[in-house]
């Protein structure tokens, strides 16, 4: 335990050290501060913008981080062969690929409430304007308007929900780190990504009603299957309805993304047991 | 070495399991979503057809990797900035439209514009007809097509029933779009306007029992006071001796009120109904024809003429016509034409 701490406290320490990740984070921060400056356009148009800019900017560079953060891990240390000094001392494999991830996870987290924070003080200010605007004219015609009932405690659980797909994210990039150079770990890594955003089209794939064949139906629910679903961890269309998501439904999908990040790893440590150092 | 190899089938057994124990999981979670609204399915008909605009908007979105609601926002302040500025012609802010309609097919605002900037402002743009019907179809088209995505809440089949209503005239179809959007929580005005539709059309005791109901609604309603008022005076006379089958009797009742305003619309439809429903249909098409001449946006009688007309084997003089072709791109899929560029 003492050793997977120590490896992950060396991680944080040094992801903080690059400056790649520090000008993504700066970067993302300045995204969601720019959405402070949003000018009138339909009711509820705005709100629409001002939270899809905010969740999808820290998506969009949760995902960057994790990508570059957790395909160096591995293949730097093999490269510059520090890695030998690490697991001659007291140090399995094991505890070094947790210890690795867990200081990435940390990084992550670290860089999702930064930008977090940045995007509920622009929410704070802008949101609560826009909601009191589309209220008023929703109620001047006499239509139903824009739900915002449990807004500020979605968006909280949609940030949250924005970790954890970053925790699965982080899990396949550790994972291609421990099978390829980190370039095409990267590559393999956004592909994943991008695949697991459409999971639900393979399943569409595999439905004999599409005239799919035996052998496609196997392929596609095998993909389908095996991806992780990415895009079950996209809250913002509930957030725009104003649906109240319960802890037992938020439990469901950080259990969902505990159990993807635990194959994942385990598929890692597994090809990293055979790999020569 | 043994004991290494041994550990590794158990642990590529325990993936195996976890693959197969995540199943049940992954299944509740996207079931839980549907369920509480947290996302939109794409409908199965688009996938089981192969919708290429669906197939289209599914790789862009993967292709974006969730980030398509990000890109469409962007894109739609990208439409308000062509807009206002006026820098962009309006088939621009069209084609800039229909590309967030692609990229967030449950984004309702790009629909509810798209169809109206078809139906409204791209139709008074053009002189021509034949392009103005194109425009007036594809807006209706860009309205049912929204629905499509986003059959569960009354906006578009509100917008679309507004179009049929105000724009095409077209008082069966907004009649049956209005009622549509009574399944979904609804503005209070819905009601009254499937009243003013029905009353068009012209179906005076279905009118009048909508009206009833916003009456019994709320008591205080004046326009539906008013409406119900104007009708029992002015035209329900006339439909009931229509009803009990003194159609010419019905016909005087009618005409007593036209003799004091000769062009009101809706007279002019209930005389025309009521010819209709003695069999007099050359009658009946004299009335559509001069309701039609009377008003150059009274599409319900210009069809309706166009229809009896084509029955009885008259021709219509250009001003009474519907322009036939109009009907056709209602009934079937279209393509605006886009001018080549000229060869130099």
């Amino acid at each position: 335990m003492q050793a997977i701490y120590r490896v992950a406290v060396a991680t944080f320490h040094e992801a903080w050290r690059r400056r790649f990740l520090n000008a993504i984070l700066v970067f993302a921060v300045l995204i969601i501060g720019s959405s402070w400056t949003l000018t009138y356009l339909q009711p509820g148009a705005e709100l629409k913008l001002l939270i899809d800019i905010g969740l999808g900017s820290i998506r969009f560079f949760g995902m960057l981080i994790a990508v570059f953060l957790g395909v160096r891990l591995i293949s730097d240390e093999i490269e510059k062969r520090t890695i030998h000094t690490i697991l001659t001392k007291p140090v399995t494999r094991a505890q070094f690929l947790l210890g690795k991830f867990f200081g990435s996870l940390a990084t992550v987290l670290s860089n999702i409430a930064l930008m977090g924070i940045a995007f509920y003080v622009v929410f704070a200010y802008k949101g609560s304007k826009f909601m009191a605007q589309g209220s008023s004219e929703a109620s001047a015609s006499g239509t139903p308007g824009i739900s915002t009932d449990f807004i500020y405690a979605n968006i909280a659980k949609a940030i949250g929900l924005s970790f954890v797909e970053m925790t699965v994210l982080t899990a396949v990039s550790v994972m291609a780190s421990t099978l390829f150079s980190w370039i095409i770990a990267a590559i393999f890594s956004f592909f994943v990504y991008f695949v697991g955003q459409a999971a639900d089209f393979f399943k569409s794939l595999a439905n004999p009603a599409r005239g799919t064949g035996f052998g496609g139906q196997l392929v596609f629910n095998f993909i389908y299957g095996i991806i992780p679903h990415f895009e079950v961890f996209d809250m913002r269309e509930a957030i725009i309805k104003g649906t109240y998501v319960g802890w037992d439904t938020l439990g469901m999908h950080v259990g969902l993304g505990l159990v993807y990040a635990t194959l994942i790893m385990l598929v890692a440590f597994l090809a990293f047991m055979n790999r020569e150092v | 070495m043994k004991k290494q190899r041994g550990l590794q089938v158990i642990g590529w057994l325990v993936v195996v399991m976890l693959v197969v124990g995540l199943q049940p999981l992954s299944n509740a979670v996207n079931y839980r979503r549907l369920v509480l609204g947290m996302k939109s399915p794409t409908p199965l008909t688009k996938m089981v057809d192969f919708d290429p605009t669906a197939v289209t908007g599914v790789i862009m979105g993967a292709a974006l990797g969730g980030f398509q609601g990000v890109a469409a926002s962007m894109l739609w302040m990208k439409m308000e900035e062509l807009w206002d500025s006026g820098k962009g012609t309006w088939l621009e802010c069209l084609n800039v439209m229909r590309t967030v309609t692609l990229l967030d097919p449950h984004w309702l605002e790009p629909w509810r514009i798209t169809g109206w900037h078809l139906a409204y402002n791209l139709y008074v743009e053009t002189k021509d007809p034949k392009l103005q019907a194109i425009y007036l179809a594809k807006g209706l088209d860009a309205l049912k097509e929204g629905i499509s995505w986003n059959p569960n809440t009354h906006e578009l089949y509100l917008e679309l029933a507004w179009t049929y209503f105000d724009r095409v005239r077209d008082y069966e179809n907004a009649t049956k779009w209005f009622r549509a959007t009574l399944q979904f929580p609804h503005p209070e005005f819905v009601e009254r306007m499937i009243a003013h539709a029905y009353e068009r059309l012209p179906d005076l005791d279905r009118a009048l029992d909508w009206y009833d109901y916003c009456l019994k609604r709320n008591p205080e309603d004046g326009t539906a006071k008013g409406a119900t008022t104007t009708i029992r005076l002015r035209y329900l006379p006339a439909w009931r001796l229509m009803q009990a089958g003194k159609y010419d009797e019905a016909i005087r009742a009618i005409d007593r009120y036209l003799e004091v305003e000769p062009n009101g619309t809706i007279a002019l439809h209930v005389k025309a109904h009521i010819y209709e429903q003695a069999g007099r249909e050359r009658e009946a098409l004299d009335v559509w024809r001069l309701a039609a001449r009377l008003s150059a946006l009274d599409h319900q009688a210009r069809r309706k003429a166009n229809e009896l007309a084509a029955k009885l084997g008259v021709t219509l003089l250009p001003s009474e016509q519907a322009p036939s072709y109009f009907l056709e791109q209602m009934e079937q899929p279209r393509r605006l034409e886009v001018p080549r560029r000229r060869e130099r």
